[in-house]
């Protein structure tokens, strides 16, 4: 049984307000509380923006490593061969497959949000179409790149 | 300049502090890279597999340093103005606020600069490191 009552019963009046949903600024202002990600209704746009975020995240990471990869050239074939071959193991491999998904996605992802940006694709349903189209062309991108890379013998398990 | 100025483009107010000038910059480096991301994956594609020998001949081709010199840069600008944005909304206390993007713009200066210095190195077919730094 529910206990807040419902939004539409609420007051709008932050002195009179006993459902939480007000919240005091550290400049003293009161103004209203942001739903938490919890009272959101699951939605793909949100989960597309969420997952450009994440990726680049990692991909934060993937700098640093593809930043590793230039040092281990710069310092000679016996670093290089040591980076390649921890990079060309499987957990090697599997790491790199992570952060081409990464890239791929964060690259889909901000062509939506250029999209968006630029003012098209805003109603719901243009917008849910390109978050579904930007998520799973990131996908194929990258399958496709490492499909090409396994059967082409650069890359090997 | 008084700090209340207003601004109005099309009748719509605009940021008044450099709230706009940050949000073009992430649009300009997200539009930039689209293409060199590109050029990345291909990139990364070509040099699978080919070994010591295979990268320092992809290094010789002048396009390709200079355009790997341009990716990084405006990768790490890209990563550092999302890495803030990340940080100024998840982390509230002003101390470890300020730490953490100082360590960040530490982190990408650190980036861009041996990055940039190892691609000239290995451009110009300078021997290996540590060469001539005395370790």
């Amino acid at each position: 049984m529910s206990t807040s009552p419902l939004p539409g019963d609420a007051s709008n009046d932050p002195s009179d307000d006993q459902t939480g949903r007000f919240v005091v600024q550290p400049n003293g202002r009161v103004r209203p509380l942001s739903p938490h990600l919890q009272i959101w209704r699951w939605h793909v746009t949100m989960f597309a923006s969420i997952l450009n975020r994440m990726t680049g995240g990692a991909l934060s990471v993937g700098a640093v490593l593809v930043f590793v990869w230039l040092m281990a050239l710069a310092f000679g074939p016996e670093a290089y061969a040591t980076f390649t071959g921890w990079m060309g193991s499987p957990l090697g491999l599997l790491v790199w497959f992570g952060l081409t998904l990464a890239l791929c996605m964060h690259l889909t992802g901000g062509v939506r949000h250029l999209i968006w940006d630029a003012g098209r694709g805003l109603s719901p349903k243009a917008a849910d179409a390109l978050s579904w189209a930007s998520m799973i062309g990131g996908v194929v991108i990258a399958v496709a790149f490492w499909a090409f890379l396994f059967s082409s013998g650069r890359v090997g398990l | 300049m008084s700090r209340h100025t207003k601004t109005f483009v099309k009748g719509v107010k605009v940021s008044e502090r450099h709230g706009a000038g940050e949000w073009t910059a992430e649009r300009l480096s997200s539009a930039i890279l689209v293409p060199l991301t590109l050029w990345g994956l291909w990139s990364g594609f070509a040099l699978s597999g080919g070994g010591y020998d295979g990268a320092l001949a992809w290094f010789r081709s002048p396009v390709n340093a200079v355009l790997l010199a341009v990716t990084l840069l405006v990768s790490v600008w890209h990563m550092q103005m999302g890495l803030k944005v990340i940080v100024d909304d998840y982390i509230h206390k002003p101390g470890s606020r300020r730490a953490l993007l100082g360590l960040i713009g530490l982190l990408c200066v650190l980036l861009a600069a041996a990055g940039v210095f190892f691609i000239v190195r290995l451009a110009l077919g300078s021997a290996p490191l540590p060469a001539g730094f005395g370790i």
